[in-house]
């Protein structure tokens, strides 16, 4: 089969004479537009050339690699590009031959080395050629601070240009469409990144800025694959200049949150921060709003995923602590933020229990249970959708502000049973908030059911075979089996008694992989929670590590 | 000391020999040998490059063994000090554009790129990334916004008042500081205008306003060659000779000797009514006014110290105020003081 179509090669061709060497305005946007679609069939030939036994044979079938090639090798958009130049001088490689053997390959040789040459020198004679020559330092080094020096000229070039009057006639556009696809092929560069930050940062501050597409999705691709680090102010302009950038980054670290489990279990509110999406939030509504939805919007899919909920719980805990982190006057209301919740709602939810002291805790939750639970009577009350909406938004954020049922699930295990009712409703609303089949009244039960056998469970030294039997029992059944889950974690790292219990009765209790880790992310939420907390608890903590690790035990 | 000397000269037989054929019984280990000693060369040079006494021993024993290699081998080039922090690169070239190096040797220089380490000693795609980026850019930043110079120029000119404040910065060098210029200068000779537009942005350079050395001692070179300033202020547009004047006093003072001299070209022809050019120079009176006219536009202090000298000018000349005599009379009439 032909490694490269002929339909192919005439376009390429095509491309690579139109564009020439001249670089006018309209050659760089359309070789910028083709970096990416260059890319691949260059790789195309090169496997094509990798296949050839002899560079005659080469030439023989694909008569135009020489001039193709030769073309792109002039082109300093497509050289400036890394994975391009690389792929060039791969070609030029292949098509080199270290013993050659007929005058074709001698002369491909030839043109191999003038290329090569070329590509690492001036032309003789010419200014840039002399004042390489003696400037007492490689060219390598000479060329990586010219390269600093015309970038920071055209940095300040960009800053001055638009000094952030609202008046638009002033600021230079045309230039900064063309800055920015020139650098299209450079957005790895380190040298790079002040020029990039300034073109980002430029839209922030000049209404009718223009910037190349090309260059945005360039910019979002290399962030995303790691190829390139900017810097945060630069990452939230992009995440304003492009919402699709702030959807692909909100969508790609969710897949790495789900995917890599294991360390994100350890250190969730680390990563969280780290991915910029808080920060970015607390500065820019929108963005919050944005991210919110698309994360919501998971969840409603993938019903029961502790993953995503815990994902969003971490999300919203550090953006709500970057938020109050501002300073007052430019803070906006939480509404704001939060626009399809009963206001009522958010004060309660939006306080984390880190500002409640400790001993107010029961009667925070009991308000929090005694609102929630108005909003539900009312839906079961009118049949409307709008009620069952209001349902749906209160419940949302009872999962954005999950730290509160962590909280009812941890003063569970030591409650008395007058109080546990409350805390109890709170749980299985959490985990079921709809009244699918009027089945509530059911999860209430196996909810204060399983409270029970875990109590005994925990209390009784050694651990009673009934209670540890009740227990596997519920959590091997998929009706409640994440609020037994939660029940069961809460209980292991709060309950007093032995380290050495912890082992013993949840190797008994948690045999399968998925309930296992089903509860790591439970276990990273109460991590979290706790990290937040004002004192550390180190009992606690030892018992959460030594759960942690009897969980990781394959 | 004797072992750097003869060291040096081993690298300067190496380098001669690349460029003839001999180089084709080069084989692997003799090529990465010989990088080897290249870069031990380009640490000699960065070492002592600012060091007036061994520099000039090694300038000395270079200039030497270039003679020597000139009468055995006439076809090599001599290497002068300042090269040698370009060693490898140099060695590069030859290799690359000798036809009688060995075809082996090339696939050893420029390693699969898939395969070799990144900061390996021969990987070339930092320097062609940085090249063409830089290429890239100075073309697409095509408005002349900086005094009318072309980015590329600011930038060769900036770095160029950076190696020579560098270098000036210690003493004992100005010899060669001088040197540096001069070799610029002559491997320009082809095209100069393109690296008037470089020194003018050297003079330029200094982020510091009050670091003088550099435009001060370009100056004095400019000075010591023989018409090169008068090429210079003829090449490089009046509105940078203003913009120049407005920075350095110094500068200032110089051009307006060059006008001077320009001024004293000029004859008047009776016949015309015109002043006309007597000598090769190109200058005419329109230009010579036309150049007065940018000083006179940039507005205070050069406006009035401009103004104040071509009247003492035409004082100094017999202050006539009828056209014809003298021709500082007649440019302020054209130009309305």
């Amino acid at each position: 089969m032909e490694a490269v179509s002929d339909t192919d090669v005439q376009f390429w061709m095509a491309k690579a004479m139109n564009w020439g060497e001249d670089l006018s305005c309209s050659a760089l946007l359309d070789t910028s537009r083709h970096l990416c679609s260059l890319r691949s069939f260059l790789q195309q030939v090169l496997q094509g050339l990798q296949q050839m036994s002899s560079t005659s044979e080469a030439m023989k079938t694909f008569p135009f690699v020489g001039q193709f090639l030769g073309r792109l090798c002039w082109n300093p958009c497509v050289i400036a590009d890394e994975r391009s130049q690389r792929l060039l001088l791969r070609c030029l490689s292949c098509l080199y031959s270290a013993e050659p053997l007929n005058a074709v390959e001698r002369k491909a040789n030839m043109w191999i080395k003038d290329m090569l040459c070329h590509l690492i020198s001036e032309e003789e004679g010419s200014v840039a050629h002399t004042t390489v020559k003696h400037a007492g330092v490689t060219p390598k080094r000479y060329h990586s601070e010219a390269l600093q020096k015309v970038v920071s000229l055209m940095t300040e070039e960009v800053i001055k240009s638009c000094d952030g009057l609202p008046n638009t006639a002033r600021c230079l556009n045309g230039n900064i469409h063309t800055m920015s696809t020139a650098c299209v092929a450079l957005v790895t560069c380190p040298e790079m990144s002040p020029l990039i930050g300034a073109l980002l940062k430029h839209f922030m501050l000049c209404g009718s800025s223009c910037l190349n597409q090309e260059f945005i999705k360039e910019i979002n691709e290399a962030l995303i694959s790691k190829r390139l680090v900017l810097e945060h102010e630069a990452v939230v302009n992009l995440w304003c200049y492009s919402p699709t950038c702030l959807e692909g980054a909100a969508v790609s670290f969710l897949e790495s949150v789900l995917s890599g489990h294991e360390t994100m279990t350890q250190s969730l509110d680390k990563h969280v921060n780290d991915s910029l999406l808080p920060r970015a939030s607390a500065h820019h509504c929108h963005i919050f709003l944005t991210v919110n939805e698309i994360y919501r919007n998971v969840l409603t899919e993938i019903d029961e995923n502790l993953a995503v909920r815990a994902l969003i719980q971490v999300f919203t805990a550090c953006f709500l602590q970057r938020l109050t982190g501002q300073k007052p006057q430019d803070r906006l209301p939480l509404r704001a933020f939060f626009p399809n919740v009963t206001p009522c709602l958010l004060t309660p939810l939006l306080t984390a229990p880190s500002e409640v002291p400790r001993e107010a805790w029961l009667d925070h939750l009991s308000w929090i249970r005694s609102l929630l639970q108005s909003v539900t009577e009312n839906e079961e009350a009118g049949e409307d959708g709008r009620a069952y909406q209001a349902v749906f938004e209160a419940w949302f954020l009872l999962v954005q502000c999950g730290y509160w049922v962590d909280t009812a699930a941890e003063l569970l295990v030591l409650a008395a049973p007058e109080n546990a009712k409350s805390l109890l409703w709170l749980l299985t609303f959490f985990h079921h908030p709809t009244n699918r089949g009027h089945q509530r009244s059911q999860q209430t039960a196996v909810a204060r059911e399983a409270w029970t056998h875990l109590r005994m469970l925990f209390l009784t030294r050694p651990p009673p075979p009934r209670h540890l039997c009740a227990v596997k029992e519920l959590l091997s059944s998929s009706f409640s089996a994440n609020l037994v889950l939660h029940l069961f974690s809460n209980f292991t790292v709060f309950s007093h008694g032995p380290v050495s219990i912890i082992t013993e009765i949840t190797d008994k209790v948690l045999t399968e992989a998925a309930v296992k880790r089903r509860a790591l992310w439970i276990l990273a939420l109460i991590r979290c929670r706790l990290n937040s907390a004002a004192t550390r608890d180190d009992r606690v903590y030892s018992r959460l590590r030594t759960l942690q690790d009897t969980l990781l035990q394959t | 000391m004797e072992a750097v000397l003869r060291h040096l000269t081993n690298i300067l037989e190496l380098l001669a020999v690349s460029q003839t054929d001999h180089v084709s019984e080069w084989d692997r280990h003799t090529t990465l040998r010989g990088f080897q000693w290249a870069e031990y060369c380009e640490q000699l040079h960065s070492r002592f490059q600012c060091n007036p006494a061994v520099r000039s021993a090694l300038e000395s024993a270079l200039s030497d063994t270039n003679q020597r290699l000139q009468q055995a081998l006439p076809s090599c080039s001599p290497v002068m000090f300042s090269e040698l922090a370009q060693c490898q690169h140099m060695l590069l070239i030859h290799l690359l554009t000798n036809p009688s190096a060995p075809n082996s040797v090339i696939p050893i220089l420029f390693p699969d790129p898939k395969t070799a380490a990144q900061d390996s000693q021969f990987d070339q795609n930092s320097l062609i990334t940085c090249k063409s980026a830089f290429n890239l850019l100075c073309r697409t930043s095509d408005r002349t916004s900086y005094a009318g110079l072309h980015v590329e120029a600011v930038v060769r000119g900036k770095l160029l008042g950076n190696l020579l404040n560098s270098v000036l910065s210690r003493t004992g060098n100005d010899e060669y500081a001088r040197t540096l210029l001069d070799s610029i200068l002559h491997d320009s000779a082809g095209k100069p205008e393109s690296l008037y537009d470089v020194i003018a942005a050297a003079l330029l350079s200094p982020d510091d306003e009050t670091n003088s050395v550099v435009p001060h001692f370009i100056l004095a070179w400019l000075q010591e060659h023989d018409g090169c300033l008068s090429k210079l202020c003829k090449s490089l547009s009046p509105g940078l000779c203003t913009v120049i004047s407005r920075q350095s006093r110094e500068f200032k003072q110089a051009y307006w000797g060059v006008l001077k001299q320009w001024a004293s070209c000029l004859e008047f022809d009776v016949l015309e009514g015109l002043w006309v050019p007597t000598s090769d120079e190109p200058v005419t009176f329109i230009i010579l006014t036309d150049r007065f006219k940018d000083l006179l536009h940039s507005g205070p202090p050069l406006k009035e110290e401009t103004e104040t000298e071509l009247k003492t000018l035409k004082r100094e000349a017999g202050d006539f105020n009828v056209k014809g005599i003298c021709i500082w009379t007649d440019v302020i009439i054209q130009l309305k003081l």
